[in-house]
């Protein structure tokens, strides 16, 4: 951090923030998030470096965009302050303005760029019916040979082989939750982006899951761990 | 949210609808014995809408600053919702817990239009508890209705155990505690209890203590309580001194955009105009102002609590505020600072100048708004609403100098004595306004007016001068709309009407007597939902319902109502007089206008109920 004597509007120090946001929350969009924290911010009460103009408001980058339907204790959030304020009490601040299933973790200086996201860590959990070792064997089996996918993008719709986008992938039957267990890397970032839920549709569509009952069967998505281009954890 | 229901969640469009877990929300703990009732508070229609209602926010905070009253949010699922609701037989839930409606002490129902009346059904229907009141057990919960359409609750009568009539800040609390103290008692009986609450609580009307008869001709023959010991009429329950009165200061802040989105100020209550058309003029009587101190403080209380950069000064008449000048001076040495914004929802033409345009940021950025509500100055007149030409030239001149083009003008049509020349006058003051821009010397070089003009259909509503007018057919009002339409000359006009159909409906619920409830159950058995949305309106359906339930829908919108008839809302005392109320439609027809509150009283009678601050003669 900048010493407290030249930390100024017109010298801003950078703040990260990383927060989790899980339960009810996976159900907020991240424009909606966006316009969240905007008001947390100012709740807060934390010293923030506000852009000028006709509607003035917080400088925020996000991280990482999180879809709908995906939980996350790895999120983060750039801003800058205008005066000094330390750590602990910026993050002690956040969390009398947020709730438990949107928290700050922690708050530090940032020593990684944004940009240089290049991957993410995720668990995925199913309950779904007739779920056995056998069944998580044939899911681990699936992702080892090419799943082509469609994909919409800005030019429509293409095929693309998503297993291209996993980093690795293990898959268990955990008999006492009675659930399958995913846990995977995969590629995210600015060059490419595999968005879990293509794993979920693939496991749909391939080999039947989820697809009996829309009451006792579920899946839930986290996010638990963000890594830079160089696979290092994310800081 | 329950996990099981995650997979619906994910499947429905906005999900951040039905989730909760809102920051500010109220969460309270039921393991220790401490919260001895449950309120569920119900606002029919969406997320969006419910959860920008300033009513709603002020009484989930009045109920929850109880210790012993636990009060959660609910709210009327979607379509998409509801289908998955029903095909997976999944109950109506409370936010805040998840728990089912059905296992609450009280449910209550804001009811803030009459279109909204098929979604309160619905509501009820998903959350499994029986529509009606008589088929209702002792450990169901009690349902309660209030807001502005429970001052004619009749068409709900059957449906709802007792109505909150007037302003809920004490009087819900004090039922809520009440039910508490019988229930403790044990033996609880729903029926006895109503009854003992309808005479100890003031402003409780409970239907089923009443009986009404009805004449040959279908108009009422007479109406009364069963019990000697319960009120004849039921008088509308006020905060008398608003500075006093209770005011939250947190939201339950939404995840996802509502409709007001901002903070809500509530500058005083009621209003000192007198337009004869407007219930909401008549209901809120008498006007109760707050002082800026108060204001001010309650503002900066909640900008800091929620972190809204926006702040709505909300009454209905804003302008007639008489310290706004001290209350925007005030309020300016701080926002400003902080980058927030002051708006206004609604502006009088008579009172727009350039110094308010320029504290109020939401007028500097977007179009304008104006309700000269008539075409002619006679109609204005024979409506009350006080509004010039020349004001409103004079207002347009204000925004047109400060660079705007574009401004849009309400009128109504269907008013009593209207005549071509009142609808001709439509377009013409338009087209007035139009000429206008172009005549003044400072308007925005290089770029043309637009001017839009929005038409209503006049709906008769209780306890207004107008309560006993005939309203248009659906054809005559379409006819109407056609022959503005077609005078329409100026391109620079645009024009916009709303559907006849919907205002007709409207009306029959408006004035209805309880035998439309048998109309409203067979609407609910049909499915019906969210009329006040185009989507989902169905006139046809409407007149199916109303043919196979053997209800006249033109006997209470298209008839001429009787001075001396009993009217369905005589059973409830909102203050105003109905003498007043017979003298203001006197004086409508004799095109003669009636001075605001504060330029003079006029005797409605409101002064009666009391109240500080407020231009009322001590009764
Ligand atoms: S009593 Fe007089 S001043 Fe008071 S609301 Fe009625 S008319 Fe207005």
């Amino acid at each position: 951090m900048l010493p407290a004597g030249m930390i100024s509007k017109e010298n801003p120090q950078p703040i990260r923030i990383k927060f989790k946001k899980v339960g009810n929350l996976q159900y907020i969009s991240h424009l909606d998030l966006q316009r969240t924290f905007e008001k947390v911010i100012i709740r807060s009460g934390i010293p923030a470096w506000y852009t000028m103009g006709f509607n003035p408001h917080a400088k925020m980058v996000f991280g990482l965009p999180l879809s709908v339907g995906c939980q996350s204790v790895c999120e983060y959030l750039d801003i800058r302050i205008t005066e000094y304020m330390t750590f602990n009490e910026i993050k002690a601040r956040l969390k009398t303005a947020l709730t438990d299933e949107l928290d700050v973790i922690e708050v530090y200086e940032p020593q990684m760029k944004l940009t240089d996201i290049g991957a993410a860590r995720y668990t995925l959990t199913f309950e779904t019916r007739g779920a056995c070792e056998d069944l998580a064997d044939k899911a681990k089996a699936l992702f080892e040979k090419p799943v082509a996918m469609e994909k919409k993008g800005k030019a429509g719709v293409k095929e693309i082989d998503i297993t291209k986008m996993i980093k690795s992938l293990d898959c268990r039957y955990d008999p006492e939750t009675d659930r399958i267990v995913i846990d995977t890397t995969v590629s995210a970032g600015q060059a490419e982006t595999l968005n879990p839920e293509m794993i979920v549709t693939a496991l749909r569509e391939q080999l039947g899951f989820l697809s009996e009952d829309i009451l006792t069967e579920h899946y839930s998505i986290m996010r638990e761990e963000i890594y830079n281009l160089n696979g290092e954890a994310f800081r | 949210m329950d996990e099981k229901y995650s997979s619906i969640l994910k499947s429905v469009q906005k999900p951040g609808r039905y989730s909760g877990g809102e920051y500010g929300q109220t969460i309270k703990d039921l393991s220790d014995g401490r919260v001895k009732a449950r309120f569920a508070f119900c606002f029919p229609d969406t997320y969006e809408i419910g959860m920008s209602n300033l009513g709603v926010r002020i009484l989930y905070g009045a109920l929850n600053r109880e210790e012993d009253i636990w009060c959660e949010r609910a709210y009327a699922p979607w379509a998409d919702m509801e289908e998955k609701m029903i095909e997976h037989d999944m109950p109506l839930c409370a936010l805040e817990s998840g728990d089912p409606l059905s296992m609450f002490d009280i449910v209550g129902f804001t009811l803030q239009y009459e279109m909204c009346y098929t979604n309160v059904l619905q509501m009820l229907k998903l959350a499994k508890i029986p529509l009606k009141s008589a088929d209702r057990t002792n450990d169901q919960p009690i349902i309660i209705g209030g807001g502005p359409c429970s001052y004619n609750p009749e068409p709900l009568a059957d449906f709802f155990d007792c109505f909150s009539i007037g302003e809920g800040e004490d009087m819900l609390v004090e039922f809520t505690k009440l039910l508490i103290e019988e229930k403790a008692k044990g033996n609880f009986d729903r029926q006895e209890f109503l009854h003992y609450a309808a005479t100890k609580i003031k402003g409780l009307y409970v239907p089923s203590l009443y009986e009404v008869t009805y004449k040959e001709d279908g108009t009422i023959g007479s109406f009364g309580p069963i019990y000697p010991d319960v009120p004849k009429r039921v008088t509308k329950r006020i905060m008398k001194d608003m500075d006093k009165a209770y005011f939250p200061d947190k939201v339950v802040m939404p995840y996802i955009e509502t409709v007001q989105d901002r903070i809500m100020l509530e500058v005083y209550r009621g209003c000192i105009r007198g337009c004869r058309f407007c219930q909401a003029g008549m209901i809120y009587r008498p006007v109760r102002e707050k002082t800026p101190e108060v204001l001010c403080r309650q503002a900066k209380c909640l900008y800091e609590n929620t972190g809204y950069d926006e702040i709505s000064l909300s009454s209905l008449s804003i302008s007639d505020y008489t310290e706004i000048e001290k209350l925007t001076t005030k309020l300016l040495e701080w926002t400003d600072d902080k980058k927030v914004n002051l708006s206004l929802p609604s502006l009088r033409v008579d009172s727009f100048t350039k110094e308010l345009m320029e504290k109020i940021a939401s007028v500097r950025s977007s179009s304008l708004t104006f309700a000269p509500e008539a075409g002619t100055q006679r109609l204005r007149d024979v409506i009350n609403k006080n509004v010039r030409e020349e004001d409103l030239f004079r207002a347009v001149g204000v925004a047109f100098d400060a660079g705007k083009t574009t401004v849009k003008l309400y009128f109504m049509n269907g008013l009593p004595t209207e005549t071509a020349d009142d609808l001709l006058g439509i377009p013409k003051l338009a087209s007035d306004v139009v000429h206008q821009f172009y005549i003044n010397p400072n308007r925005p070089k290089g770029k043309s007016p637009q001017v839009t003009i929005s038409v209503a259909c006049f709906v008769p509503k209780p306890f207004t001068p107008f309560q006993w007018e005939r309203q248009d057919t659906v054809e005559e009002l379409t006819e109407k709309n056609e022959y503005i339409y077609q005078n329409v000359t100026d391109r620079k006009v645009r024009y916009t009407h709303h559907d006849p159909k919907t205002s007709h409906i409207e009306c029959v619920l408006a004035r209805g007597d309880r035998r439309l409830c048998r109309a409203l159950e067979e609407a609910a058995n049909r499915g019906f939902h969210f009329d006040a949305w185009d989507e989902y309106f169905d006139y046809d359906k409407w007149v199916e319902v109303f043919e196979a339930t053997g209800i006249d829908p033109a006997f209470y919108a298209n008839r001429q109502w009787g001075f001396d008839e009993i009217l369905p809302w005589d059973v409830i005392d909102c203050g105003v007089s109905k003498e007043f109320f017979r003298r203001e439609r006197d004086r409508a027809y004799g095109e003669i206008t009636t001075p605001s509150c504060r330029e003079k009283c006029s005797g409605c009678g409101a002064n009666k109920l009391g109240g500080e601050r407020t231009c009322c003669p001590q009764a």
